[in-house]
Parts: C-alpha cells; sequence; structure tokens
C-alpha cells in the first residue's frame, strides 16, 4: 500500500504546556518592536486583528482594560456614517468582515452603544441579494463566510428579523456538498474554514436539520492527520487555524469524542514560539495574532487549564455569550 | 500569515533586514496616503492609479485599493457614454476606448494571480472587469484557468471560476463530464476532481454503476489513498444502487483487505455496505478491528458500534 503523507512531522523538543505569559507579552506587543513591520503593513485587516489579538487576551485572563476607551474611539472612526458599515482601518472602505471584528469587540467591551446600531442593522440588511445570500461591502463579492458574518452581526445586536433568515437559510443549504461539507458558493468544493461558517450560521439560525450530521462529522473528524493537527481539506498539510475551525464545529455537533485530543494538544504546543510567544501555522514558521487567537481558542474547547470557557460558534468568550443572552445552538456530546 | 519559515539571522542581517523594512513601510504609508488623498479626482490621477497597481501586485489583499480602481472604472465608463449621446441612446456606444482600459486592468489581475493565486479579490476584481466589456474573450479566460488549474490542482478559486465560464461559453454537461473522467483517470487522489465530478453527476438507476466502476477503479489502484473513499461512500449510500451490485462490491473488498489487512478505509467501505444489506453481527469485529487500527477516531467508531448494537 502507497503511503500518503501530507503531514508535518514534529520536532523532538515540544513543551508540552502553554507559555502563557509569552503570549500575551507577544500579543501586547505587536506593534511594537520585533514587529513594527508587519503591524504596519497590515492596516488593511486591522480591525480582523484587533479582535484576534483582544479575544486571545481575554481567553488568556488578560484582558485589556485601560486601553478600552482609546480601542473604543477607533471603532467609532471606522464606522461609515453613510453606509453604516465599519472598516479595517481610519480612512479604508467599510466590509462586512470588519463591521463584525468591530462589533465583537464592542461587545466584549459592553461598549456597543458607542456606535450608531440602526446604521449597522441598515448596512448588513442591504447587503443581502435576491437570492437570500450576502455580498462582503457593495461591490458583490458572495461568500458564504458573509451569510455567517451577517447572523453573528445582528444576532448580537438582537436585530436578526432585519433580514430575510429563510431565504439566507436557503442559500446556505445550497452549498451543501456530496461529502457533508460546505464551499464557499453553491457547488465549490468543501473547506474546513466554510464548513465552521456555515453550520455556525445554522447555529445561530437553529436549522441544524439543513445538515447530515454524521456524514459530515465523519468528514471533519477524517480532517485529523497522524501528527495531531488538522488540515482544512483531504490531502492538504496541516494548519493550527483549522484546530478551530474543524474543532469549534464538531463541538456545535456534540462529536468532539471523534477526535484524538491529546494528539490535537500535542500539536497545538508544536506550533507556539518559544522564543517570542505566539503561534505560527506549522512548527517553526513565523508567529502571527492570527493563529495567536485559533491556537488559544481550540485549547479552550479541549478544555485546557486556566483558559476561559469560548463559545464555539462565535469564538468569542463564553461569560460575554451569556452577558448577550444569545444561545447559539449545540447539541451536547 | 501561512508556510513562512522563521529563519535565524545574525546581529547584522538583522540591522539591515530592519532598515529595509522601515523604509519599505514608509513608501507604503505615502503610497496609501497619495491615493486616498486622490481618491475622488475626476478625471482620475493616472500617478496614484499606477502607484496603486503596484502595491496590489506585492498585496492583492489590501481590498480598498480595489474598490478605488472599480470607481475609477466606473467614472471612466460614463464618460465614455456621456462624450456620444446619440450611440447611447440607440444601445450603440463605442467602447473601443474604454474596453482598452479594461484590458490593463485584466492584465493587472493577471500580475497578481501570479503572485498570489489564491486571491479572493484579485478573482472577483477580474471578473467583475470581465462583466464591463463589451465583448469579454471568455475563451481565453478558458486557457487561464487551465493553465492555473496545471499549477496547483486543488486551487478552489480556479475550479469556481471555471464552472462560472463553463456556463458561460455553453460548454454542454456531457463535455464536462468527460472532462472530469479524464482528470480523474490521469489522478485519482485529486479530491477536487472527485469533488466537481459530484456537482456534474446527479446518482440515478441510469448512471450509478458506471460511476461504481470508475471510483472502484480509483480504489483498488490505490487503497490507501483517501480521496476515492469520499465519493465511493456517496455512490454506495444511495438508493439506487441495486443490492446485488452492493453485495458484489462487498464480495470484491473482502477479496481486497486480504491484500490490504491494515486499510481502514476497505473496512469502513465494508462497513457501509454491510450496513445497507442489513448484515447482521458484523459491528463488534468490524469496529474492534477499526478501533485498533485508527485509534486517533476510536470515539467515532464506539459511536457506530452503539448505534448497531441499539438497531438490532
Ligand atoms: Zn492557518
Amino acid at each position: 500500500m502507497t503511503e500518503h503523507l501530507h503531514d508535518v512531522v514534529l520536532p523532538d523538543n515540544i513543551t508540552e504546556e502553554l507559555l502563557t505569559s509569552q503570549h500575551i507579552d507577544f500579543i501586547k506587543k505587536y506593534g511594537e518592536e520585533q514587529n513594527k513591520f508587519e503591524y504596519g503593513m497590515t492596516d488593511y485587516l486591522r480591525l480582523s486583528g484587533m479582535y484576534w489579538g483582544l479575544t486571545a487576551l481575554e481567553l488568556m485572563n488578560a484582558g485589556v482594560t485601560d486601553t478600552q476607551d482609546a480601542i473604543v474611539e477607533y471603532i467609532v472612526k471606522c464606522q461609515d456614517p453613510d453606509s453604516g458599515g465599519i472598516s479595517a482601518c481610519i480612512d479604508h472602505d467599510p466590509h462586512i468582515l470588519h463591521t463584525l471584528s468591530g462589533i465583537q469587540i464592542l461587545a466584549m467591551f459592553d461598549k456597543l452603544d458607542a456606535i450608531d446600531i440602526e446604521g449597522v442593522v441598515k448596512y448588513v440588511q442591504k447587503l443581502q441579494q435576491f437570492d437570500g445570500s450576502f455580498s462582503g461591502d457593495k461591490w458583490g463579492e458572495v461568500d458564504t463566510r458573509f451569510s455567517f458574518c451577517a447572523v453573528m452581526i445582528l444576532s448580537i445586536l438582537n436585530r436578526i428579523s432585519a433580514i430575510k433568515v429563510q431565504k439566507a437559510v436557503k442559500f446556505v443549504k445550497s452549498c451543501k456538498n456530496f461529502d457533508g461539507g460546505f464551499g464557499s458558493r453553491p457547488l465549490a468544493e468543501s473547506h474546513a474554514g466554510l464548513t465552521y461558517c456555515c453550520v455556525g450560521f445554522l447555529s445561530i439560525t437553529k436549522r441544524f436539520d439543513v445538515l447530515d450530521i454524521d456524514n459530515l462529522a465523519w468528514w471533519l473528524c477524517e480532517r485529523q492527520n497522524p501528527s495531531g493537527g488538522f488540515n482544512g481539506r483531504p490531502e492538504k498539510l496541516p494548519d493550527v487555524c483549522y484546530s478551530w475551525w474543524v474543532l469549534a464545529t464538531l463541538a456545535m455537533l456534540g462529536k468532539l469524542t471523534w477526535i484524538d485530543g491529546a494528539k490535537l494538544q500535542t500539536f497545538i504546543f508544536a506550533c507556539q514560539d518559544q522564543e517570542t510567544g505566539g503561534f505560527s501555522d506549522r512548527p517553526k514558521d513565523v508567529p502571527d495574532p492570527f493563529h495567536t487567537l485559533f491556537a488559544v481558542a481550540a485549547l479552550s474547547l479541549l478544555d485546557y487549564e486556566n483558559i476561559q470557557k469560548v463559545n464555539p460558534t462565535y469564538c468569542m468568550p463564553q461569560h460575554v455569550i451569556d452577558r448577550l443572552q444569545l444561545d447559539p445552538k449545540i447539541l451536547p456530546s | 500569515m501561512h508556510g513562512r519559515l522563521k529563519i535565524k539571522t545574525t546581529a547584522q542581517q538583522k540591522a539591515e533586514k530592519e532598515l529595509k523594512q522601515s523604509n519599505q513601510l514608509t513608501q507604503y504609508k505615502a503610497s496609501m496616503s497619495q491615493i486616498l488623498l486622490h481618491r475622488n479626482c475626476d478625471p482620475f490621477d493616472p500617478v496614484s492609479f499606477k502607484i496603486c497597481a503596484g502595491l496590489l501586485s506585492t498585496n492583492p489583499d489590501i481590498y480598498t485599493l480595489w474598490n478605488y480602481r472599480k470607481e475609477v472604472i466606473l467614472r471612466e465608463k460614463h464618460r465614455y457614454e456621456e462624450s456620444d449621446p446619440a450611440a447611447k441612446e440607440d444601445g450603440d456606444v463605442d467602447l473601443k476606448a474604454f474596453d482598452g482600459l479594461l484590458e490593463k486592468e485584466i492584465s493587472l489581475t493577471e500580475d497578481c494571480l501570479r503572485a498570489n493565486p489564491k486571491s479572493y479579490s484579485a478573482w472577483y476584481h477580474r471578473y467583475w472587469v470581465l462583466m464591463l466589456h463589451s465583448q469579454p474573450n471568455w475563451q481565453q479566460e478558458f486557457a487561464l484557468c487551465t493553465k492555473y488549474l496545471s499549477v496547483d490542482d486543488r486551487n478552489f478559486h480556479c475550479w469556481d471560476y471555471r464552472r462560472q465560464l463553463v456556463n458561460r461559453i455553453g460548454i454542454t454537461l456531457p463535455v464536462e463530464i468527460k472532462f472530469s473522467t479524464e482528470r480523474i483517470n490521469n489522478n485519482f487522489s485529486n479530491y477536487s476532481s472527485w469533488h466537481y465530478r459530484s456537482t456534474l453527476i446527479q446518482l440515478n438507476e441510469q448512471c450509478i454503476e458506471e460511476e461504481l466502476e470508475l471510483v472502484k477503479n480509483a480504489v483498488f489502484t490505490d487503497p490507501g489513498d483517501s480521496s476515492a473513499w469520499f465519493y465511493l461512500k456517496w455512490v454506495v449510500t444511495n438508493p439506487a444502487l441495486g443490492k446485488e451490485t452492493c453485495q458484489e462490491l462487498l464480495d470484491t473488498l473482502e477479496q481486497l483487505q486480504e491484500l490490504e489487512p491494515d486499510c481502514k478505509w476497505v473496512l469502513l467501505a465494508k462497513g457501509w455496505l454491510m450496513k445497507r444489506l442489513h448484515v447482521k453481527d458484523y459491528a463488534v469485529e468490524l469496529y474492534t478491528q477499526l478501533i485498533h487500527l485508527d485509534a486517533m477516531r476510536k470515539g467515532l467508531y464506539r459511536d457506530l458500534l452503539q448505534n448497531c448494537i441499539e438497531n438490532s
């Protein structure tokens, strides 16, 4: 039998614990010192970057307090008064991805009132297309990620009835594939990241009847490679961010027992940078806040000690979801 | 950031890199300010438009820059239309000059895609521009798509684009199914090809035996490869497949198992078939074996075993 290895070999010297204080340091210093260049060149995703960093800190019990006001003020400046949408940074254009990030941060700080909520609702409402799908901004690119963003935003604002939910469900359903997974558009190949978005969408709209749960969960648990890491599609290399996309989806479906949590944990630990803190996509790569959040959030789903409980649908601390009185559908395991 | 290996550097290399990066960052900031300052110029500022193209070629994810370009293009379109109001009324504007602008834009997206073939924004911009063109060359797009698929046959942007083009050019379903068969026979272990096929085939009594033959050929040639097994599951769990055929396949899988006793996929497939055929008392042995062979997913196999016991 031919061996089919699309996997990585883990290094020998893996630290079998979370280097919490280094990771906190890594996030707090991001933008200063060593990562100045990275930070400056990524202004076009600033608000999402802030959401990754701030959520990771909160999950590691190091949520910011002193800079909250400045952050809120910044988000307010990123809201476009005409469309109501929020942009990645000042002078850039509004987009549903950054509108979500802004809302998630404000919800975490309990400062939703700081922005024009009606404006945000109208912005999202206007992005819904005739077939129920959502475009990312006024220029019309459609993707199931944006359907998920739309219902996350509106449910956090308690305004989900502002859109045509049934039509939105119908569109997401039309993106379901032969393997039970979902792609970015109808007939597009299943991808663990987009599957997470679609299952998350159905978790918020409470429409798991759309899913072939067992078939999908099998496809998802087959994403775990011998190294313990998850890939996003068959025969692809593992990547620490899929620890989140796959695990969170399995958590919503109540199937966390279908994978090997201990092996996944080892893989995640192997992706932490012992010198600078932070996590990279794979062992020995350059770390960044994106992979740091999804590594920490995955460890939370694995019940790792001293990390706050994360909500698998929203990727936000559970205590925030409880305060907002949100109850996305999550099946018991 | 994906797939960027961390490299050890000396103090001097580090200082040199920092200087270079600092210059690069200053340059980036200056370019962005220049563009944003001239964003609403009408007629557009060619210098900013050019700087913008340069920035996108190195990073096609700066989405606001694509929006700027779309605004310029729409304003130019308007200008060409206004310059010939009579023709506009007939819906017959000579848009050759405007098409020229669009073609430059199309070649810009090609530069961007060469650097980053997975850029959502660049693919979308390309399509958006083509839709404004008075005579879009879809054949050329199709050729580009084929070229990119030959470089990376798992690039789902390419597959999505191909699907859109097939509809535009009017390629018939049988022709596309033939293309899919060729791709699969060329490389059994490409999951994207199997997925693509699943979107073309509607499983029914007429075609299901043929599909089974194709996928059987793949799994028997290379039982260790996962791709085809997912497709096999789709075929054998469809009610259109007759019981007799299921039984035959089960017998053939028994033979394969003798050759490949450690292949979990063979066991899984036996499980799907035995469930369909209501075989009794197979579950304990099958799932115990799977728990042993594929310990990472033992929780799954325990659940499946439990289901079998409860339903018997
Ligand atoms: Zn990743």
